[in-house]
């Protein structure tokens, strides 16, 4: 039996580890919105596709155990954000390029007919090579080394490696995307088309390349996180991963403010925090709803929206229209 | 159309019954056309809510689950104050009301925001619901499969007509409707269900068609084109949205109530969740966005695509009858990597239509954006029952 400052440190490493999982679906989504003004309601697919393609890394290539396969990771991570990136771009620029002087509700329902195309390949790719698509892939998950799934001990509690692991990779994503936003050159040329595209434009930024760079960032970072996932029992590579991440991330989005990118990583850690803390009430028979946790998620989304239309961080004008 | 659509079932039977598989192959069966029919209303339901005030309610399978959900529940006694064996029309005009109620109080709420953040308040307020209903171990012992209609309170199908004289009602279902003699026609059990439903949808239909071309509608059409020059000239732009938004709900509850008594089941997948919304949306933009009929024959275009490239349970579609006439050679050819012909005709045509419903929807959004009547009204230069008897009369002489 752990104590109480033990339960307390396990329900925040939880509460931190699922908020890196959030800030990780949700910051590719807010960084396309921030510039391009598009809501991608393909961005759960491209998460299930990255949590396949590294999974298929995973079970073909990686052999050893231990950091072998904790490297072995890294590499699929990157095969799986730089594919889906590339599928990224190539949407941007064959499809949403041509809808962006009509009414923004165009660019949803564009995006969402994409989301059927690409879970239906996925679906009879997956099938044809005879894993359930509706499962978690087993294998997929079978490829993580023994040492993330024991515990250690921290403060008088036991915290899972996983948690630890995907504490450590969310961070550092979330650390490099501020790096590149607010460090480099071409981050400025990006949160300036955030701005305002036409100055930017003015100005004599190549903006139609930017939106393409940023569509495709935001897809990898999809990507990614699918990598992320493909290793977490609790989510595992499946087709329904993709509506199963997509409305999280559209909570996180919205209540950070649509586009800032500070609100998003706010709200991944309220809405990972309130996750964690209610999934503890669950587990000890406080509350014995099995669906508080995602029913509190979705109230959080409905009662920010009623207090502070426009997000956490976003500016007051947004949420009037 | 409404005689085309009533004498759809005698002509499917004729044609199938010339044989050859041919009919089956091209025609969306009774029983699908049925499902159109209230899936339809649902959808146009949607659209007068979105089309006509350019709010896009994106939890408006809180409304339609809501209406399924209460005739269920009410059938198995569930509902304090209504018995077990209410009439189906009253359970399926309370749902309604009932949905209409939902809608004021998160109308109430959203209707302050509009944009995306209406969509996604909506949205949150039908998952809140979504994840209740699929959880809460009242409504059956596994409600994360739904609930279905005992058999035992209800051995007989429910049924639409006059409650209380039995002469006027006849029951639906697939297992459970009635059947009908009549003069020379003898109509099964889907038949008599097709009607019904398409009765209760088409009087819905006119109902909103009245709606949107009154006054209030008007207002409606205001509010999408410039909601602050409507509120400029002096009208309560709120009032009017929550009464459109309470109407459509109305309507979208009876579809739902429709969905649960021809299925006799509802479960939480099929009625509350997101997607659900997102096959109404669906059906709007491909059978034309604020044409209110355009969402039905959206949704028909849409279940003929389904039934055409994949195989939905006893027949029908494209699959049978390739199977039937394609030569040997042809089926053994080699096609890429060691698959013959045959082999990726049966993965690609076996269940997967969702993948070409994408592809036609991304084509609609893209190149044909007033839907299909939208495109079809434009070409005619008005409403098809305005222009058409117009262009016959120039032959008339």
């Amino acid at each position: 039996m752990t104590g109480a400052l033990g339960t307390v440190v396990e329900v925040f490493v939880s509460g931190m580890a699922k908020a890196s999982l959030y800030a990780m679906m949700a910051l590719g989504l807010t960084l396309i919105f921030g510039l391009l003004g598009v809501l991608n309601f393909a961005h759960g697919s491209l998460t299930m596709v990255g949590a396949y393609v590294a999974g298929l890394v995973m079970v073909t290539f990686a052999t050893g155990s231990g950091l072998a396969a904790v490297g072995w990771f890294l590499v699929a991570a990157l095969v799986a954000a730089v594919l889906v990136g590339g599928v990224g771009a190539v949407m941007e620029v064959g499809l949403i390029r041509k809808l962006y002087d009509r009414p923004p509700i165009y660019q949803i329902l564009l995006t969402f007919g994409v989301t059927l195309v690409i879970d239906e390949l996925a679906r009879i790719v997956v099938l044809f090579y005879g894993l359930q698509p509706r499962a978690d892939w087993r294998g997929a998950l079978g490829t993580k080394p023994g040492f993330v799934d024991s515990n250690t001990a921290l403060l008088g509690a036991s915290v899972p490696n996983l948690e630890l692991f995907e504490l450590a990779f969310g961070v550092l994503t979330v650390v490099a995307v501020w790096a590149f936003l607010t460090q480099t050159r071409y981050g400025l040329v990006v949160r300036a088309g955030s701005e305002d595209d036409e100055m930017a434009a003015a100005l004599g930024v190549d903006v139609r390349r930017v939106f393409t760079v940023v569509f495709a960032l935001g897809a990898g970072l999809a990507g990614l996180a699918g990598a992320l996932l493909m290793w977490d029992p609790a989510w595992g590579a499946s087709v329904p991963l993709a509506s199963e991440t997509l409305l999280p991330a559209f909570v996180v989005v919205i209540v950070g403010g649509l586009g800032t990118f500070r609100g998003t990583v706010i709200a991944a850690g309220l809405v990972g925090m309130v996750d964690a803390v209610t999934t503890y009430f669950f587990n000890e028979g406080i509350i014995t709803f099995s669906g508080i946790s995602e029913l509190t998620i979705f109230l959080i989304l409905v009662g920010v929206l009623v207090v502070r239309p426009q997000g956490i961080a976003g500016l007051a004008e947004v949420g009037g229209h | 159309m409404v005689a085309a659509f009533g004498v759809y079932p005698l002509l499917y039977s004729v044609l199938a019954a010339l044989g050859g598989g041919v009919a089956e192959a091209f025609l969306p069966r009774p029983e699908t056309m049925t499902a159109v029919f209230y899936f339809g209303l649902f959808a146009m339901s949607f659209d007068f809510i979105s089309g006509y005030t350019g709010y896009l309610s994106f939890g408006h399978a809180a409304f339609y689950g809501t209406g399924g959900y209460f005739v269920v529940l009410v059938a198995n006694g569930k509902v304090p104050l209504l018995p077990a064996d209410t009439p189906f029309m009253v359970s399926m005009l309370l749902a309604g009301v009932l949905a209409a109620l939902l809608a004021v109080v998160i109308g109430s709420v959203s209707f302050r925001l509009s944009g995306v953040y209406f969509a996604m308040i909506t949205l949150g307020f039908a998952q809140v619901m979504y994840v209740f209903m699929r959880d809460w171990d009242f409504l059956s012992s596994n409600p994360r499969d739904g609930v279905a209609v005992s058999n035992s309170l209800h051995p007989e199908g429910f049924e639409i007509g006059v409650p209380g004289v039995d002469t006027l009602n006849l029951a639906i279902g697939a297992l459970r409707g009635d059947e009908v003699d009549w003069l020379f026609l003898d109509l099964g059990a889907t038949e008599v269900s097709y009607y019904m439903v398409g009765l209760v949808v088409l009087v819905c239909y006119f109902a909103m068609q009245r709606m949107v071309h009154s006054p209030f509608g008007r207002v409606l059409v205001a509010i999408r084109e410039n909601e602050e020059r409507a509120r400029a000239v002096g009208y309560n732009t709120f009032r009017y949205k929550l009464g459109a938004f309470a109407a459509s709900a109305f309507f979208a509850g009876i579809a739902g109530a429709l969905f649960a008594g021809v299925r006799r089941s509802v479960s939480p997948d099929n009625s509350l969740y997101f997607l659900v919304s997102g096959d109404a949306l669906l059906a709007s933009i491909i059978g034309g966005f604020g044409t209110l009929a355009g969402p039905l024959y959206g949704w028909l275009f849409d279940r003929s695509v389904v039934e055409f490239l994949s195989k939905t349970g006893a027949g029908g579609g494209l699959l049978p009858l390739l199977r039937e006439y394609l030569p040997a050679s042809v089926v053994e050819a080699p096609l890429v990597g060691g698959m013959t012909l045959g082999e990726g005709i049966e993965v690609f045509l076996n269940g997967h239509a969702p993948l070409y419903l994408g592809v036609v929807f991304v084509a609609f959004v893209l190149f044909v954006p007033g839907g299909l009547l939208g495109w079809v009204r434009n070409r005619l230069g008005g409403t098809v029952a305005k222009q058409l008897p117009a262009y016959l009369g120039k032959f008339r002489r």
